[in-house]
């Protein structure tokens, strides 16, 4: 039985649904724990009964080399799978700010991405199947281990992001990539301008970041001869791979994401504050801001963005803070039908209460 | 059932009497898509803009009728199969490109906007549309996202959804909303993102945005002959596992090269046992590359009669074939009842040998044209409709592929829908908590079920496809 307060470490999925279905029983509040990166997401929680970690569920269930598809554990860190997926040469194209340490479970409940979304698209768009948990005791699957798929609805989509509103992530497959043949970075601190440049050159840039200092930092990957060809063309100044890692590990106290329509990004990030720090992924529309105003000012900028159309998230901030800015800005439009899923899948609002927008 | 005179009126008024077509001889045009299977509309609405789309929906909720939205019905699983009767909403006089934005790169449309329309239009600006269904020259992109349609060229680039940035939808209570739109990271449930591929059932849709790609300067493609599907499924694998993702990498079979041979006299090997089509776009220098590395791989794997296209004239011509494959096979009979299944792309050889021996067995001819890169195939079983009887067998053996797909790891679709025609197979992939979760989803989008009703959720009151001691095993759960 499980009573308040208290931390789970279940062992095994249906474990971990049979402790969330008991906490949801006796109307406990559950906060599932993956590995603590993005803890702070959100508006701080009005209740915390029981702390549900996922991390014992850590197996690779299986990686198919030939079919390049890979099902996980929730809990499994995102760096030991990225060791599993090198022994045969692949990859998952994720590297998420914050790191290392974060959980799939995690990342995938958040939608934390990083640089290399530019050219792969986001765990939105290589996810190909979830098993979830829900607060009923039931485990629920969609999708599948094929890396196309339209046979019934895209439960990916309603749990990618939601951060663990609707039920608990507890396993996940996705279509992995090949190492690419060649992945050289050169940077410059040539601005907007050498961005301009970058995102036009004859292949694009799988990572193209800004920083607010100027400097900018461009990844090619692909076909060697057409690697080498367009690295030359820019001339830029070579740069060491480990140079990706360091960026990896970026993670302010306070920190927001901005995410603009990516034609807006360069005109709204003109409005920060002056000397205000950023990095910046132009070619998707996100920046990343290490917030050092005060809360009246985070408004501010936070109305710019979104009159341009985009939005403000706190990513972490001591609760006091994030209770004085709040951590999702303007409701969306469709508030009333994201209520009523939260209803269908928690209809006890046991899962994170007050984090989410529903 | 006729509409009742009351409610034909209701729409009348909101749409325009000439937009509302009530009389059986008009309303049988509308009574079919592209699969096998039809059910007459009671009435069809075409409507011209949101608003009109928006009242049509009050007016079916206010009376509860089933709505199921419609483009230009090329689909293949009976998605726009009106089979609870009610209202077909034909979304075809909305078609527009309402807006370009070259250094976006978005497109925003009207949901009867033929896919290959907007490719040829944002060309004007090198730009193009990536998903591209082999009925490009038709199919809606309404459509398409409802579906969630996929293509040749999705090996490299992606499904429908992978570009739709946002949607203008209406609800099963005829309001309107937007889900989504330019920004990445939108705050709160990726509606969007489960309303493409729901099939009609969710929401109707009436403007999209879309994401556009750069036109790549320069593509190479190859045609390569293979003496068996086995072989040419080996090199399929062998140039995904060097590392390579070429644009496209399509797969036909003996019987379908004959057809398109003796079609388009594209110069595709009819001696062969399957042929592979493969595709690479970048600059030159990527091209060249990739091309000779995977030459190179394919002659390692049995590959030969390898010839690449020298002109653009060259290269439609062998996409011509491919995408005009289907046509082509009314060479050997009248009719084609095309199946959908996704397996491991490993397990290509397996599911294929499978496929021959069922084709085999029930003495129907079988040709297969498909998406060998994905692993998603298209067995295409050939009859005679005339001959009413081969209808079921056709069935059972089509039954007994997916049963195959399903056995080896697969999926009923890889990407043209359940629909009707494969929503009592559910059960072989998903639990009953798997289908739970479904309906919930279902029931807070549409709560009095007039969504295109019968979709997707197997109906335990349809009697066609007969699954006597098969339900209720479900095999994806093994995987966890």
């Amino acid at each position: 039985m499980v009573t308040a307060p208290s931390v789970e470490k279940p062992a095994s999925a249906e474990e971990l649904a049979r402790v969330l279905h008991e906490a949801a029983s006796s109307k406990l509040a559950v906060v599932p724990v993956g590995g603590r990166r993005a803890s702070k997401m959100g508006d701080p929680v009005e209740r915390c009964d029981v702390l549900l970690h996922t991390t014992r569920l850590d197996r690779v269930i299986e990686h198919s080399q030939a079919d390049m598809v890979v099902s996980v554990e929730a809990g499994i860190k995102l760096e030991s799978l990225q060791s599993e997926l090198a022994k045969a040469g692949q990859f998952l194209p994720l590297d998420p700010f914050n790191s290392p340490g974060h959980t799939i479970g995690g990342l995938l409940a958040t939608g934390w991405t990083g640089p290399l979304r530019l050219r792969f698209g986001s765990p939105r768009d290589y996810l190909i199947g979830i098993r979830v948990a829900l607060p009923d005791g039931r485990l629920a699957s969609g999708g599948g281990r094929v890396v196309k798929n339209v046979s019934g609805y895209d439960m990916m989509k309603l749990h990618y992001g939601a951060l663990g509103s609707l039920g608990v992530i507890v396993a996940a497959s996705f279509k992995v990539f090949p190492r690419p043949l060649r992945d050289v970075t050169v940077s410059s601190q040539g601005g907007w301008a050498d961005v301009d440049r970058a995102l036009s050159t004859p292949i694009a840039p799988s990572a193209l970041e800004l920083f607010s200092g100027g400097r900018v930092l461009a990844r090619y990957t692909g076909s060697p001869d057409a690697v080498n060809r367009v690295v030359s063309e820019l001339g830029w100044r070579p740069e060491d791979d480990t140079v990706w890692t360091e960026h990896g590990g970026r993670a302010p106290d306070r920190w927001a994401r901005v995410a603009v329509p990516r034609s807006e990004l360069r005109r709204v990030l003109g409005t920060f504050p002056s000397g205000a720090e950023w990095w910046a992924s132009p070619g998707i529309g996100i920046a990343h801001w290490s917030v050092a105003t005060d809360a009246s000012s985070v408004r501010e900028i936070r109305s710019t963005v979104e009159a341009a159309g985009g939005t403000l998230a706190l990513l972490a901030a001591p609760d006091d803070f994030t209770r004085e800015v709040g951590a999702w800005g303007a409701v969306p439009p469709t508030l009333d039908v994201q209520r009523r899923l939260k209803q269908a899948f928690d209809p006890g609002g046991v899962l994170n209460p007050g984090r989410f927008v529903v | 059932m006729p509409i009742h005179e009351v409610v034909a009126e209701e729409l009348r008024r909101a749409v325009g009497r000439e937009s509302v077509i009530v009389s059986p001889h008009d309303l049988r045009i509308f009574e079919r898509d592209g699969s096998i299977e039809g059910a007459m509309p009671d009435a069809v609405v075409l409507v011209s803009t949101t608003q009109e789309a928006s009242e049509v929906m009050k007016i079916a909720a206010r009376h509860r009728i089933p709505v199921v939205p419609r483009g230009a019905g090329t689909g293949l699983s009976g998605g726009a199969v009106t089979i609870r009767g009610g209202i077909a909403l034909q979304v075809t006089r909305m078609r527009r490109i309402l807006e370009i934005d070259p250094v976006a790169q978005t497109a925003l449309v009207e949901p009867g906007v033929v896919n290959q329309e907007l490719s040829l239009v944002a060309a004007q600006h090198g730009l193009f549309y990536a998903p591209d269904p082999s009925s490009q020259k038709a199919c809606t992109l309404g459509g398409n996202a409802a579906e969630n349609s996929g293509g040749p060229h999705c090996l490299y680039y992606g499904v429908t959804t992978n570009h739709v940035l946002g949607m203008e939808v209406v609800l099963a209570d005829g309001t309107v909303r937007w889900v989504s739109g330019d920004a990445p990271d939108r705050v709160g449930l990726d509606l969007c993102g489960l309303l493409v591929g729901s099939e009609g059932t969710l929401c109707a849709i009436t403007k999209i945005k879309v994401r556009l790609l750069r036109v790549p300067p320069s593509v190479a493609t190859l045609l390569a002959a293979f003496p068996s599907i086995e072989a040419a499924s080996q090199a399929v694998s062998a140039i995904i596992g060097h590392g390579i993702v070429p644009a496209a990498l399509e797969m036909m079979d003996n019987v379908t090269v004959g057809a398109v041979e003796a079609h388009y006299q594209a110069g595709y090997p009819t001696d062969a046992g399957a042929v592979l089509l493969v595709e690479v776009d970048g600059i030159a220098e990527s091209t060249r590359e990739l091309m000779a590395a995977i030459t190179d791989i394919l002659a390692h794997n049995q590959g030969y009669a390898m010839r690449e296209a020298q002109t653009p004239a060259e290269r439609e011509l062998l996409w011509a074939g491919r995408k005009g494959a289907i046509g082509a096979l009314g060479r050997i009979k009248p009719n084609y009842y095309l199946h959908d299944g996704v397996v491991p792309r490993s397990r290509l050889p397996q599911v294929l040998s499978a496929v021959g021996e069922i084709g085999e067995h029930y003495k129907l001819p079988v040709a297969n044209v498909f998406h060998a890169g994905d692993g998603n195939l298209h067995p295409n079983i050939l009859f005679d409709l005339r001959d009413r009887e081969v209808l079921h067998q056709v069935e059972a053996a089509g039954e007994e592929m997916l049963r195959a797909v399903v056995e080896l790891g697969g999926a009923l679709s890889g990407e043209h829908g359940i629909g009707l025609e494969k929503a009592a197979f559910m059960p072989w992939i998903f639990t009953d908590d798997d289908l739970n979760a479904m309906h919930r989803v279902k029931d807070v989008f549409d709560e009095q079920g007039i969504l295109n009703p019968g979709k997707i959720f197997p109906d335990p009151t349809r009697a066609r496809i007969h699954l006597a001691g098969r339900t209720g095993l479900a095999l994806e759960a093994r995987w966890w």
